[in-house]
């Protein structure tokens, strides 16, 4: 896998993206229900949810299984009909720590609980059917949607179908299969935001999904073609390219009138309204060296364990799993680990593939992460301050508004990691506050 | 390893590594060196020649010594020492006697590569101009111990004048280009093809063209070589108009000589000892044009490598210059 290098200033990075061409043809493989889903309580940004249920009981497909009060909060459901067979602490792939799930086994034949149906027309109906369905950000923030959903003050709705990262493909893969039904997931989404505008921010070309086009125009959504070029497909960097202007500072973009939800979210709505099945599966992009991407539609709480003996992959073969994103995910060597609401890619990579950042070298103040950061700022100084543990040059240095999109990794010829000195001066700067 | 989450991202990488960066740099100061033998024939080569060998005998030993007593090595491979020697041999003037050039290849590779790298954990110093430096301090000693401010070669110079400048340039004045057989005006001559001077500068039009894919290409501080070169350029311009006498001439002497082109380039661009900052690239090239147009002016030999040490000395005061403006920090545009 290697990986082109042109780059130009200021974040704008045309990555190569060859190893996802072509892959978005390939349709949706339907993997079979877990023989044990591990649903975590913990799968989006905000308080975690407590169990509902109890060791021992029966719960449903599509039953809620965890919830909690407050605003920052989302539900998680099962994914299987079947006994809850344990709720303990696991190892949560994300967030690095231990974490509570529930455990549940399939057992029987399988039923749904399905969401109870709401009046469409209803805006704060919409909201809450997004809350109640656990939607989150699915593009990988795991951000609860019915909360931006319920902003004020929102005139412009961007739909992000940029789907920039190189190993990422399901979000085209699903424009291509489901246009129809994200069509009406848009129209729900701007119901509830009432906004006049919705554009659909997409990398794919003019007439590459033609249907998918017309049903926008139909529907009086504007289509933009975004730059190919990674990192803008954050939500911020996206206001930017498309409305010309930023986000202030610890700001969000409902604050300057803007919502952003990724292109899979609103067909996570859209089952939600019209099938009234909650947040329980979603599109993954699969990808070894050995098979190439594949595009997956699986139910959460499957591990990758399951995940790769559907797949006909030999485990032993592999030595490490990337979450997500190749460049944001995390890696995982374990092979129980759940995949989440919001995991879009899974990569195995056998020991064969090198680790790019095991050997590090000195840096050399080139200054190629600071001519790439999209947020503008230096890395390479906060790297220093970080590792001086000087507070003051890290709130000079703005290490806050980083959005770890590590491009400043990537292009670093030392192969320095720079992530753990951005994650750290995060740290060190929010404690000093 | 533990079981669980094992590393952070990203897990791809660009695939570019210091060493390759290195090489391409190398690449492209080699052709440098071509242009320079074509023009000042064998003697430049041979400058290049013990330039590079000194630096790779001297690096071959510590390496092998490093791997002997089980060491990690502090370069793996041979390609920046390799850009240390070429710089060198490229920087010394073409009069110089070989065994000074060896001379300060070693000192560049020991004292401002090796241990600049192991007691101060980066390079403070450019290493070429440090050492040149150096000898340059020693032989302002020895000059001053006998009764001369300045160096001897420099003496009858008055370059803070018109008519100073205008009798100075005789140097430059006698060159034909070959094939062609133009006669070269000293103007001419310093733009196409000087045979005195730094070896490196031996055609500014070639270290113009080559510099500047080289900065593209493998993207050197380029902020830092655009401001030297357009600092020095009006200030040229300015005292050209101030001081009378042929502008044409101050802007092709002050920007065109190979301590200020070839400078300019490739050594006031050496990442370690430059600033980061946009705003501090800038006025570092600022200030190195105005600190070496200055000491130009007062004939002081190696002006420019003496301005570029101090102000390598002030990189991290550049580095708290204005910084760029983060996303979210410029107000709303648009
Ligand atoms: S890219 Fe790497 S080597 Fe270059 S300045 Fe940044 S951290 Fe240092
Ligand atoms: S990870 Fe942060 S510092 Fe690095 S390029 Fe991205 S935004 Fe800039």
């Amino acid at each position: 896998m290697t990986n082109h290098k042109y780059f130009f200033e200021k974040g704008g990075f045309k990555m190569d993206i060859s190893m996802k061409h072509g892959a978005e043809k390939k349709s949706f493989r339907i993997m079979k229900p877990p023989k044990k889903a591990i649903i975590f309580m913990q799968q989006h940004i905000g308080t975690c949810n407590e169990p509902l249920v109890k060791k021992g009981e029966r719960v449903l497909t599509g039953q809620k299984v965890g919830d909690a009060k407050g605003t920052m909060t989302v539900p998680v459901h099962s994914s299987v009909t079947g006994i809850v067979e344990d709720i303990t602490k696991i190892y949560h792939p994300v967030s690095n720590r231990m974490e509570t799930a529930v455990i549940v086994k399939r057992e029987g034949k399988e039923e749904m609980e399905s969401l109870p149906p709401v009046d469409l027309n209803d805006r704060k109906k919409i909201i809450e059917l997004v809350r109640e369905a656990g939607v989150v950000g699915m593009g990988g923030a795991a951000f609860p949607t019915h909360i931006k959903l319920a902003s004020e003050g929102v005139n412009t709705f961007i739909v992000n179908a940029k789907e920039s990262d190189p190993n990422l493909v399901c979000d085209v893969r699903l424009m291509i299969e489901k246009p129809e039904e994200i069509v009406k997931g848009i129209k729900l989404m701007a119901k509830a935001l009432d906004v006049k505008r919705t554009i659909f921010a997409t990398r794919t070309q003019e007439g590459e999904i033609p249907e998918l086009e017309r049903m926008m125009k139909a529907g009086g959504i504007e289509v933009r073609r975004v730059t190919p070029s990674y990192s803008v497909g954050s939500e911020k960097l996206l206001v930017r390219e498309l409305m010309g202007k930023e986000v202030p500072c610890g700001k969000f973009p409902p604050d300057i009138g803007v919502a952003v939800n990724n292109v899979s979210t609103a067909y996570a709505v859209y089952r939600a309204a019209y099938l009234g099945e909650p947040l329980i599966s979603r599109g993954l992009s699969f990808y070894t060296q050995n098979t190439g991407i594949d595009n997956l539609w699986f139910r959460t709480g499957t591990t990758v364990k399951e995940l790769m003996g559907g797949m006909d992959e030999k485990i032993s073969r592999y030595d490490r799993y990337i979450l997500g994103s190749l460049m944001m995910g995390w890696a995982t060597k374990d092979i129980q680990t759940p995949l989440l609401k919001y995991t879009s890619g899974l990569t195995a990579f056998t020991k064969k593939y090198a680790r790019p950042y095991e050997k590090q070298l000195k840096c050399i103040r080139c200054g190629y992460c600071d001519s790439v950061c999209p947020v503008d700022i230096y890395p390479s100084l906060i790297m220093k301050a970080d590792r001086e543990s000087d507070v003051k040059a890290l709130k000079r240095l703005h290490v806050e508004d980083c959005i770890l999109c590590n491009l400043c990794s990537f292009v670093c010829p030392s192969h320095i990691r720079l992530t753990e000195h951005l994650f750290d001066g995060k740290d060190k700067l929010g404690n000093a506050d | 390893m533990k079981k669980h989450v094992n590393e952070e991202p990203p897990h791809i990488h660009m695939g570019s590594s210091k060493n390759e960066l290195m090489l391409k740099t190398f690449l492209m100061m080699s052709v440098i060196a071509v242009a320079s033998v074509m023009v000042l024939g064998l003697g430049a080569f041979i400058h290049i020649l013990i330039a590079l060998g000194t630096v790779l005998i001297i690096h071959c030993s510590i390496h092998s010594f490093q791997i002997w007593k089980g060491m990690e090595p502090t370069y793996a491979s041979p390609a920046s020492p390799m850009v240390a020697g070429m710089i060198v041999g490229l920087s010394m003037p073409i009069a110089a006697p070989f065994e000074i050039t060896a001379a300060v290849a070693a000192l560049t590779i020991l004292a401002f590569k090796y241990g600049q790298g192991k007691y101060f954990k980066r390079k403070y110093l450019n290493p070429a101009a440090a050492s040149k430096s150096v000898l340059l301090l020693l032989l302002s000693l020895k000059t001053l111990r006998e009764g001369m401010l300045l160096h001897p070669h420099h003496l009858d110079l008055n370059l803070a004048t018109a008519e100073g400048l205008q009798s100075s340039m005789w140097i430059f004045g006698r060159e034909t280009l070959p094939f062609i057989g133009t006669n070269l005006s000293p103007a001419q001559s310093l733009f196409l093809w000087q045979t005195h001077g730094w070896i490196g500068g031996a055609s500014s039009l070639v270290v113009l063209v080559v510099g500047s894919i080289a900065a593209y290409w493998l993207k050197f501080k380029w902020r830092i070589i655009v401001s030297t070169l357009v600092s020095m350029t009006i200030l040229a311009a300015g005292f050209g108009v101030y001081l009378g006498g042929d502008p044409v001439l101050r802007i092709a002497f002050h920007v065109f000589t190979g301590s200020v082109i070839f400078l300019a380039f490739f050594m006031a661009t050496e990442p370690q000892s430059t600033p980061m900052t946009n705003t501090g690239q800038y006025a570092f090239g600022f200030s190195l044009a105005v600190l070496t147009f200055g000491l130009q002016l007062f004939n002081v030999l190696g002006g420019s490598i003496i301005a570029l040490v101090i102000l390598n000395i002030f990189t991290d005061r550049f580095d708290k210059m204005v910084l760029k403006k983060p996303y979210g920090h410029k107000g709303v545009k648009g």
